[in-house]
């Protein structure tokens, strides 16, 4: 049977459903049949009924047919789909390893901005998003108190305002008063004495924070009666560090500062402390706070941590503590007059100062990212415009535009996806790079792990982005002529405007987003430098720091000052040291401070009654810091305990209170208690920046150690090599001087310093990073850019060397073109500026935000970069062979 | 005499269709005529089984069908063997032969067992 018009391979152009097919396919057996039996000489209506009684039941072989053709179509259906992708993987694996130079390129691009972006989102999400590790973290607020002359924020309360403020809320479901500070105190175990960190608070505390133990349990109301034994419970790590670990721990008896207490639980691993590292936590009891008239509402070192009520928003919490801050300094104006209590989120409270130099890493990642993309889009643009003429070609041979539309994202997708998992990579580098840098400038709870939900963010990140760049070579797949295409193989040909334009655009915008990161990234490094390099008003090199806490508890003035006079000596005689003093803090970002009145003079308004930093100081101090006398005296024997107490003040003190001279002599009161003795200023000395992440120098208060003696105490000590070597002979001396005396925190006044500046210096580092990172990527879009100019109007250029036009004419021609669009860009960049500059405002020290050195030096800085990128392309262009090209 | 549910007599119909498929591409009733004329009309086959039959065999892959056009200008569906039709084919034809010549032997002998009496 001939059968000329089947050939085996030859498909319908459409495929019918699978129900009509067979319909078709039995229909046709029958008319056959039918037929047959007509011509057999039947006549049609018993030829008909014979030809389907032989068939049988012909709508359930239908039926059968039917499902067996669909289920065979569906299978086709999905070996088609794998085997175009396994195509389209394959094709965009060729593709890449043939175009080498644009693989890398893009890779590493979407890597580096990925990266970034993953890094940098750990550590805000771990930051900021992450749940606390309390029961509804949300729900929980802090009170402090603001000092009304604005020197505190989030100041300490009193006592008696935090009994009161606990008497009279209306907000708390439950609260607890815990000190604000963790305080030294000296363990005696088996090893020696310990120093640890003491965190006093109310029984409540741990059930307001809704905190289970590990071991044992929390604390109980008895626990802070006088008359039950004393309790301790330790913090995990204090458990693990002292206590190797042992459970049997729990229960046994400890001594702490002389004091023995019975150990009754362990916090749990992940238990984050509101007041800082804490090593125990003792409970106390705020009546017997309260017995002592002057400190009762005169001291200010308590905090409060309250629940919000079922329903109490944290805005109506605010309002109430506001209220009874009115009534209180109404009530005791001298007291509470200064201070104005307030409630923060907790959350706000633990991220503190980081919230805006991580929303800026967070924006210049963002932007690294944006760049990435523009840069990406750029190269895939130019990819698809030099693969226009293949393009035409497989249109051609019949492939649909939706088809080659597939491809395009499929090979995005594969360079995404690639550029993702070595983002990743990256990023895991970045963060065990940001856990040494960044740690100590971020708060406690944050650990800086790449998690499920940054991997994801970063995988849907990396996915958007591919299809993101992915869709405009797509769209100008589908949207080419072909014909025209394949016929300007003859013609000189440019490419379109549209796309020039759209190239164009896209390095204007990358130039303008670098240009705002470089900006910011100026702005903070000036900042940086000009926070280190300003004088601090004392000498730190050769300085060693060691803080240490004596074992009694309280003892009396004299019998303190004659221990630390005698430790002195004894420090003194180390060899290496060539001086030593001790104070009672080192200058740092948060000291303590006191009220202060002046003999004579009018006080101010209770609200604005001034809190002046105060430190208690031995006779060798300033000699030991190097800083300077300006008038009057230092401490000397003089100074005894009974003598006139004697004040020295800094040269900022002056300035602000005594303006036109005459501070010495003038007799001031500092301390809560009215009915302290006058004090006898008889020394100013030279300003210090006890913040070295402030400009301004603050007023200081210096008391003599002799007359003013602290518990703990911080000694310095001068030597003329690596004062670091100083550590073990000086901490051998203490301990031979009294075996019980527990020195810790030895430190280099550098190290001290490095540290306090930490949290200033972690954006710039980053941000530095971010704007080389921008400046790079910039640079390659730029040169992409100049570089498809340049091979797009090659024919051109050759038409014109050809008509006599010379070398210099054509690179004119390039640049104009190029700077037209670099031009945008930076017009573009100082709108971004701007933004960065408000956004950063915050965070500037003694730079404006439109700093002309950082915003000259940024322009040029991505000028000479440009310059470079374009360097290449644009000598290429002029070397344009004219019979190479138009042949 | 074929029935869909006999597994054999399945077996069969499948060597049938792939043996009218060695002459080259026919169409379904085609495939039905020849098997009744080739085998005498002994077997005349009920034809509502032949189509689920072909449609298997198409989703094994041993057939493939076509639509083109018959000699009366009808369209039409053309089946042919693939590779695999024809592999199997072959393997089948042989298969049958030798189960065939199995039972022909078998019913053909005339020595009778021991514990026939």
């Amino acid at each position: 049977m001939r059968n000329p018009f089947v050939h085996p391979d030859s498909k319908l152009p459409f495929e019918s459903a699978p129900q009509a097919e067979v319909g078709d396919e039995l229909q046709f057996h029958l008319e056959q049949r039918i037929r047959d039996y007509v011509r057999e000489g039947m006549d049609p209506a018993t030829a008909r009924a014979t030809a389907l009684e032989r068939f049988g039941d012909v709508s359930d072989v239908q039926r059968e047919c039917t499902q067996l053709l669909t289920e065979d179509r569906r299978a086709l259906a999905r070996r088609d789909w794998l085997a175009d992708l396994r195509q389209d993987l394959r094709f965009g694996l060729r593709s890449a390893t043939h175009a080498k130079v644009f693989t890398l390129l893009a890779v590493v691009t979407l890597a580096l901005g990925i990266g970034a972006n993953a890094a940098v989102f750990g550590v805000v999400k771990s930051v900021l998003l992450d749940a606390l590790p309390y029961r509804e973290p949300d729900r929980l607020v802090r009170v402090f108190a603001r000092f009304r002359d604005g020197s505190s924020e989030n100041g300490a309360l009193s006592a008696g305002a935090a009994k009161d403020v606990g008497d009279r809320q209306h907000s708390f479901s439950n609260f607890a008063v815990f000190q604000h500070d963790a305080m030294d105190g000296v363990f005696k175990g088996e090893g020696g004495a310990h120093i640890v960190r003491i965190a006093w608070v109310q029984p409540a505390f741990f059930a307001t924070l809704g905190v289970e133990p590990a071991l044992g349990r929390t604390f109980h109301e008895e626990d802070a009666r006088s008359d039950t034994s004393l309790t301790a419970i330790l913090t995990h790590a204090a458990w693990q560090g002292i206590f190797g670990g042992d459970p049997k721990v729990v229960g046994s008896t400890i001594r702490i500062n002389g004091i023995s207490r019975l150990v009754v639980g362990v916090l749990p691993r992940d238990f984050v402390e509101p007041m800082g590292d804490a090593d125990v936590y003792l409970t106390m009891s705020l009546p017997a706070l309260l017995s002592d008239p002057v400190s009762a509402r005169g001291s200010h070192y308590l905090t409060l941590v309250g629940r919000l009520k079922p329903g109490v928003t944290a805005k109506s919490a605010r309002q109430d503590v506001d209220a009874i801050s009115n009534s209180l300094s109404r009530e005791y104006p001298r007291d509470d007059g200064p201070f104005a209590l307030t409630t923060t989120p907790l959350r706000d409270v633990m991220v503190g100062d980081t919230r805006t130099p991580l929303l800026v890493l967070m924006a210049s990642a963002s932007l690294v990212l944006l760049i990435t993309c523009a840069n990406l889009a750029g190269a895939l643009l130019s990819r698809a415009i030099s693969r226009r003429k293949e393009f035409a070609v497989r249109v051609a041979l019949g492939a649909g535009s939706g088809r080659l539309a597939r491809q395009l994202l499929t090979e995005s997708t594969v360079l995404a996806l690639a550029g993702g998992i070595a983002g990743i990579l990256l990023a895991l580098v970045g963060l065990s790079v940001l856990r040494k840098v960044a740690l100590s400038a971020l708060p406690s709870y944050a650990h800086l792990a790449l998690d499920t939900g940054t991997l994801v963010y970063t995988m849907v990140l990396a996915l958007c982005t591919g299809l993101a760049f992915g869709i405009i070579p797509a769209l100008t797949v589908g949207r080419a002529n072909m014909q025209s295409v394949l016929r300007d193989e003859t013609r000189g040909t440019s490419e379109s405007r549209r796309s020039r334009r759209l190239r164009g655009a896209l390095v204007a915008g990358q130039i303008a987003l670098c240009l705002s990161l470089l900006a910011g990234a100026g702005l903070l490094a000036r900042s940086l430098w000009a926070m280190t390099s300003a004088p601090l008003g004392f000498n730190p090199e050769g300085v060693l720091a060691v803080d240490v806490q004596p074992p009694m508890g309280s003892s009396m003035p004299e019998a303190m000052s004659r221990y630390y006079a005698l430790l002195e000596d004894r420090l003194r005689a180390v060899p290496g040291v060539t001086a030593i003093a001790s104070a009672s803090q080192l200058p740092s970002a948060y000291m303590n401070a006191n009220g202060m009145v002046i003999e004579g003079a009018t006080p101010p308004p209770m609200d604005q009654q001034s809190f002046i930093t105060y430190v208690s100081v031995s006779d060798d101090y300033f000699r030991t810091l190097g800083i300077p006398l300006r008038s009057g005296r230092t401490f000397g024997p003089e100074d005894r305990p009974g003598a006139p107490s004697s004040i020295v003040i800094s040269a900022a003190m002056e300035r602000r209170y005594w303006p036109h001279g005459g501070a010495l002599g003038t007799r001031i009161r500092l301390g809560p208690d009215a009915n302290a003795p006058w004090k006898v200023i008889v020394g100013v000395v030279g300003d210090v920046r006890n913040d070295p992440a402030r400009m301004e120098p603050q007023p200081i208060t210096y008391a003599s150690r002799r007359q003013e003696p602290s518990g703990t105490v911080t000694f310095v000590f001068r030597s003329q090599g690596n004062p670091l070597a100083l550590a073990k002979p000086i901490q051998r001396a203490a301990s031979e001087y009294d075996a019980d005396l527990a020195s810790h925190n030895v430190t280099t006044m550098r190290a001290l310093l490095s540290n306090g500046i930490a949290g200033r210096r972690l954006p710039v580092v980053l941000m530095t990073s971010f704007g080389a990172l921008a400046l790079l990527l910039a640079s390659v879009g730029v040169y992409a850019m100049f570089a498809a100019m340049g091979a797009a109007r090659e024919r051109e250029f050759g038409v014109r060397v050809a008509l006599g036009s010379s070398r210099q004419r054509i690179a004119g021609l390039v640049l104009r073109q190029g700077a037209t669009w670099m031009a945008f860009g930076l017009a573009g960049g100082i709108v971004g500026v701007l933004a960065v500059g408000s956004l950063l405002r915050n965070l500037l020290y003694g730079v404006t935000p439109l700093d002309p050195v950082t915003m000259a030096a940024t322009a040029l800085m991505l000028l000479a970069c440009a310059s470079i990128a374009l360097l290449g392309p644009v000598r290429r262009a002029t070397q344009v062979d004219p019979i190479d090209v138009l042949r | 005499m074929f029935n869909k549910d006999s597994g054999l007599l399945q077996g069969t119909l499948e060597l049938l269709v792939l043996k009218t498929l060695s002459w080259g591409p026919m169409h379904g009733y085609g495939v039905a005529k020849w098997i009744e004329s080739a085998t005498g009309d002994v077997l005349r086959i009920e034809e509502g089984s032949l189509y689920p039959a072909l449609y298997r065999m198409t989703r094994r892959g041993w057939i493939k069908g076509t639509w083109g056009v018959s000699d009366n200008n009808r369209r039409a569906k053309y089946y042919h063997l693939t590779a695999e039709g024809k592999r199997q084919f072959q393997e089948q034809t042989s298969g049958w032969q030798r189960f065939a010549a199995a039972v022909t032997q078998a019913i053909g002998t005339v020595t009778a067992p021991g514990w026939a009496s």
